[in-house]
């Protein structure tokens, strides 16, 4: 009876801790690992070999699958998330760097980085199912909440690409600053946020109107402005606040959504790149390129909590959703 | 010397040319590295600690400062061990602590930031010698050409200057690899500063 007792709470306390354990994948760009990193512990847990220059990475919808973007190796590949072993691939095209899925997760959206192209795939049937031509250098994919709009930015043209997913055609185009890098709804749909690394930028649009309504610029107290190179934008859940990645500034900005004001300057690590919030929105997780880590912030304190030394280069990171 | 061998000559040079004397950054036109060039570096970017406005060049006031700068900002000091020393060193009350800290970062800061200079002014230095190594072959590469057209070819005078510029080509290639190599010891430089910057604050926490 006692013995089956403690066994009870020892089950309670193994599932509670288990509960908020979320599991974090890191593509390293340069050593051609997969960091996985467990959120309970803050400390990685397995190194998983990858192709080479792994860049983009995403959860399939049903959670059965990392995928990596596997740049020099022109492909995408899947890992096995009960074995965390690369189990199988899918057609890319050439150099793909970031993709996007479509809300029912049935097709992946990738842009191929020197192919100015957008190649749809069929995850299920490992296929390329199409194709839409894009702006120089294609990057930031993002689609909107009601899956009806997909945005691929292109760095060298400039522009953020509005494409009809359906039709796959290109339906307008909006110019914003130089080298746009990643492109974020609100949760919304009301605006959509594409930063620009070179021109130092946020641009806000009107994705009804497909207008640039606001920008918004960032300066840190004694740093010139060349290193502040806005890359990876994460919005919590709420649309309350929006996380902007400085790259080689070493800081996260905090921006308050509705009034596209600067809140505060996170420092974290060197050349910090794409982010992922933990699913219950407590932690926003930020790879750090050049420190070769992981920080870990706070999101109710805005507050830098830890920092998890990953591989060589980390570039993204994908978020469990239990 | 055969024309396919000066094909050959051309090819080698052409490529090798290429690579560093192409300037990403027109306001840095000797800059040979791909990686950008960020002539300066601010604390800002490093440091989220209290202000080492004051502190200036104070820091070598202590030599118990000045060994430890020394000692964590070397290379060859493991950067576990580099921790170990910070955190023995910066203890006290809070104030006390707080004084350290900036000194101590002041000191990292500047000796790392000069080293790295250092760097790049040479990188920089070696880069336009290599373009004038390839003007010189270039020329000797013409000249070479002239002197083999001419109907009475002076042999002698053609293996000589051949055999120049295989050698200055040599030089080159070496030098290119160097360069190469060198271009990521800015980075691991401010990776060390990031580094301990970092552990400073940590004695603060």
């Amino acid at each position: 009876m006692w013995l089956r007792f403690i066994l009870g709470i020892a089950l309670v306390l193994t599932l509670d801790g288990q509960a908020s354990a979320y599991r974090a994948y890191v593509s390293n760009e340069r050593s051609n690992t997969v960091s996985l990193i467990d959120t309970d512990a803050w400390k990685v847990v397995k190194t998983i070999k990858v192709g080479q220059r792994p860049r983009g990475i995403a959860y399939t919808k049903d959670q059965k699958y990392v995928l990596v973007a596997c740049g020099d190796d022109d492909t995408i590949q899947m890992i096995d998330t009960g074995t965390n072993a690369v189990a199988d691939t899918l057609p890319s095209g050439p150099d793909p760097e970031f993709f996007t899925a479509s809300p029912d997760g049935k097709f992946l959206y990738v842009a191929n980085e020197n192919d100015n192209t957008v190649t749809i795939i069929d995850i299920a049937r490992r296929e390329q199912v199409g194709a839409v031509q894009v702006g120089v250098e294609p990057e930031g994919m993002a689609m909107s909440p009601d899956g009806k709009i997909l945005i691929n930015t292109s760095e060298t043209t400039n522009m953020a690409h509005f494409i009809d997913p359906a039709k796959r055609e290109v339906l307008a185009s909006v110019l914003v600053d130089q080298r746009p890098r990643f492109a974020a709804f609100t949760p919304d749909g009301s605006e959509l946020w594409v930063s620009s690394e070179v021109g130092g930028t946020v641009s806000v649009i009107d994705p009804v109107k497909r207008v640039v309504k606001d920008k918004i610029e960032f300066a840190i107290a004694g740093m010139r402005s060349d290193p502040i190179q806005p890359v990876g934008i994460n919005i919590t859940s709420d649309g309350k606040l929006a996380f902007i990645a400085l790259g080689p500034a070493n800081h996260v900005a905090v921006v308050d959504v509705k009034s596209h004001k600067v809140i505060k300057y996170l420092l974290v690590g060197q050349r910090v790149w794409h982010m992922a919030f933990t699913p219950d929105g407590k932690y926003l997780l930020a790879a750090n390129g050049v420190s070769n880590d992981v920080s870990v912030i706070d999101v109710a304190a805005l507050k830098v909590v830890n920092t998890v030394q990953v591989g060589e280069l980390p570039w993204g990171i994908a978020m469990s959703d239990h | 010397m055969k024309r396919a061998g000066f094909f050959f000559i051309l090819f080698v040079i052409g490529s090798a040319l290429i690579a560093p004397v192409r300037a990403a950054d027109t306001r840095y036109p000797d800059w040979p590295c791909v990686q950008p060039k960020v002539p300066e570096l601010s604390t800002a970017s490093m440091w989220d600690g209290p202000s080492i406005a004051a502190v200036g060049d104070g820091w070598q006031n202590d030599p118990k400062v000045k060994d430890l700068v020394e000692l964590i900002a070397a290379r060859r000091t493991p950067m576990d061990a580099a921790q170990k020393a910070i955190a023995e060193f910066i203890t006290g009350t809070a104030d006390e602590k707080q004084q350290k800290a900036k000194e101590v970062f002041a000191g990292v800061f500047d000796t790392l930031s000069a080293q790295r200079s250092e760097v790049m002014d040479g990188l920089e230095r070696v880069s336009r010698k290599e373009m004038d190594l390839a003007t010189k072959i270039e020329a000797d590469v013409n000249n070479l050409h002239a002197l083999e057209d001419k109907p009475n070819a002076d042999q002698a005078k053609i293996k000589t200057l051949a055999s120049e510029v295989e050698w200055s080509t040599r030089i080159f290639e070496d030098r290119r690899k160097t360069i190469r190599y060198v271009c990521d010891v800015p980075t691991t430089i401010e990776q060390r500063i990031f580094g301990l910057a970092r552990a400073i604050k940590q004695t603060l926490n």
